[in-house]
């Protein structure tokens, strides 16, 4: 009789409580670590808080002090010079030797993916001391093999981390060599994707490789490419570690992308509030572009195929 | 096929092969620099010309090391926060993946699960704040369980594993068990772990990789020395003016290796993890 009340009562619930007990353990630390921080971060967005006295309303005036905020927009420029600096030679790279290792008559081929791959699993704490040394301007390997790789150019040592106009280049640098084997790996697995009976027909048809690239590879690799640029997008805005430990965001504030200057105004000026707000408006924006530029993106696809 | 086309043909992948290793060897420098780096010392590290194989090598950046920094703890405290991360988060994420893929009728359940994957999209730069906060108030700052615990909540867990086991767990196998009297939990435990196995692996080596080179999150709730982990006293080495590179560098390839071994071990697993959300795309 009480059991079938309890059935009653709670219809499919009881009779699937294991569903609900199995997903029990993940959902209650979402709800402590992912759920009620984001929360919470969006009442910060409203309020001014030092962490230590207690928090006040402050109403919209966070979102009007981040439209005068010379150093966000400062570093939402270094952002995007950051990215503009590494895209394109990491796509370009990581798609070539996609391209070559999906190639079967290639040997040797797990060597090499390996070694474009590895810079993307090791400890960025450890890497950018490596790097600060390879840049270094008057003792460093990198301007010393400039200078004998090109001697005609008469190369003066570039000073890569001690000048505000190259700090950038070389955090790009320091990007490519990180993240183009990631990127590789992803286009490869797009590439596996791509029957292979549409090179066989098309190299019966007599078109060239180059056509074949552009006509069928570009195309059906469009996914796979929206995709690593947008993971770029977001690894550029949010980019840390790597700033942090090599540049620290420096010479001045050269260097500092969108990540790095929320950590100084959260960290080092515990501006809370304020910090969530800048968080909070910056990552909506990104979705929702990101959002729009998926749509337009599926919208042209689907035209394509018609 | 005629002489010239298959002599084309010949140098085509010859020149390809030759960029590749040339490539190859740019992207492994580092590492090379790294290693041999951890040898030298200060003056040879600066030396010009460069010094491509430390002559005469020492040791003394590593005795170095060992005597002003508690490495060996740092390597413990590593190992204790990255196996709990590992191991916690496997077991949470196929658990409720498993839930997810294979109780298709409980009430609310792809609502649910839309809603955690919707989360994947906010980054945790807007989360920091909060997080740190919560941590201040369960009094868990310069604690194992502060570097442990937020890290398993990570939407992508869930997603993996769901779709592997849509993919690769037959239902008949379940069903099977069911029928024989195993209980639910035995099912998971005793029949989907097992199959699950290489999706675990991947799971594994992906969270083992992010919570090993993890600095900003130690860097903001470690405060005593005891508790630092690799990445940490690696960094926190770096002095105001001067920098100890024999001792980084040493300190770095310390850090690094133990890593490197593990990827080159999982490969596979791993590459299969990451590409999982592209093709998904």
């Amino acid at each position: 009789m009480t059991v079938e009340i309890r059935k009653a009562a709670s219809g499919g619930l009881w009779k699937h409580r294991h569903f609900y007990l199995f997903i029990a353990p993940f959902f209650l630390l979402f709800a402590i670590f992912g759920l009620y921080p984001l929360l919470f971060s969006l009442y910060l967005s409203f309020v001014k808080w030092d962490g230590l006295t207690p928090a006040h309303w402050v109403g919209l005036s966070n979102f009007q002090k981040m439209l005068g905020d010379d150093q966000l927009w400062t570093a939402l420029g270094n952002t995007v010079v950051i990215g503009l600096l590494y895209v394109p030679p990491m796509m370009i790279l990581a798609f070539l030797f996609a391209q070559w290792l999906n190639a079967p008559w290639l040997k040797f081929k797990a060597l090499y993916r390996a070694a474009f791959f590895i810079p993307c699993v090791t400890p960025m704490a450890v890497i950018a001391f490596v790097f600060q040394l390879i840049f270094s301007s008057e003792h460093g390997v990198l301007n010393y093999a400039l200078q004998h790789l090109f001697p005609w150019l008469h190369l003066s040592p570039i000073p890569w981390l001690e000048s505000e106009s190259w700090s950038k280049a070389a955090i790009a640098i320091l990007v490519v060599w990180r993240w183009t084997g990631y990127n590789m790996v992803l286009m490869l697995a797009g590439l596996q994707g791509i029957p292979a009976d549409y090179y066989e027909a098309a190299e019966l048809d007599g078109a060239s490789k180059i056509q074949q690239m552009l006509h069928i590879t570009l195309p059906l690799l469009r996914p796979t490419l929206a995709f690593c640029g947008l993971l770029s997008l977001l690894g550029t805005l949010y980019m840390f570690d790597e700033i942090f430990v090599m540049t620290n965001g420096g010479p001045g504030s050269s260097s500092t992308n969108f990540g790095m200057y929320l950590f100084q105004i959260s960290f080092d000026d515990f501006r809370l509030g304020y910090a969530s707000c800048v968080a909070y408006s910056v990552s909506i924006t990104v979705i929702v572009a990101t959002t729009l530029m998926n749509r337009a993106n599926r919208r042209a696809l689907d035209e394509g195929r018609r | 096929m005629n002489p010239t086309r298959k002599w084309r043909r010949t140098v085509e992948r010859g020149a390809i092969y030759a960029i590749l290793t040339i490539f190859a060897l740019v992207f492994l420098f580092p590492f090379y620099w790294l290693l041999i780096s951890a040898f030298k010392t200060q003056g040879q590290m600066f030396a010009m010309p460069p010094q491509w194989i430390p002559h005469p090598a020492t040791l003394q950046n590593f005795s170095d090391l060992f005597h002003k920094t508690n490495l060996p703890r740092a390597f413990v405290n590593s190992v204790i926060v990255s196996g709990a991360n590992v191991f916690f988060s496997v077991f949470l994420c196929s658990l409720a993946g498993y839930a997810f893929a294979k109780y298709p009728l409980a009430p609310g359940r792809d609502r649910l699960y839309n809603f955690v994957l919707g989360t994947m999209l906010i980054p945790s730069a807007v989360t920091l704040i909060p997080s740190y906060m919560i941590l201040v108030r369960l009094h868990w700052i310069d604690s194992y369980a502060a570097l442990i615990v937020p890290g398993l909540v990570g939407a992508f867990g869930i997603f993996w594993m769901r779709q592997y086991m849509i993919a690769n767990v037959p239902d008949d196998l379940i069903n099977a068990a069911r029928i024989d009297g195993c209980s639910e939990f035995g099912i998971y435990w005793r029949i989907v772990v097992p199959v699950a196995r290489p999706a675990l692996a991947a799971l594994g080596i992906m969270q083992l990789i992010g919570s090993w080179n993890n600095l900003m999150w130690a860097f903001i709730v470690l405060r005593t020395k005891d508790m630092y982990t690799l990445p940490l006293v690696i960094y926190l080495l770096n002095g105001e003016n001067t920098q100890p590179y024999g001792m980084l560098m040493a300190g770095g390839l310390l850090t690094t290796l133990p890593l490197v071994l593990a990827f080159l071990f999982f490969q596979k697993q791993f590459i299969a993890g990451i590409t999982s959300g592209a093709v998904k795309q």
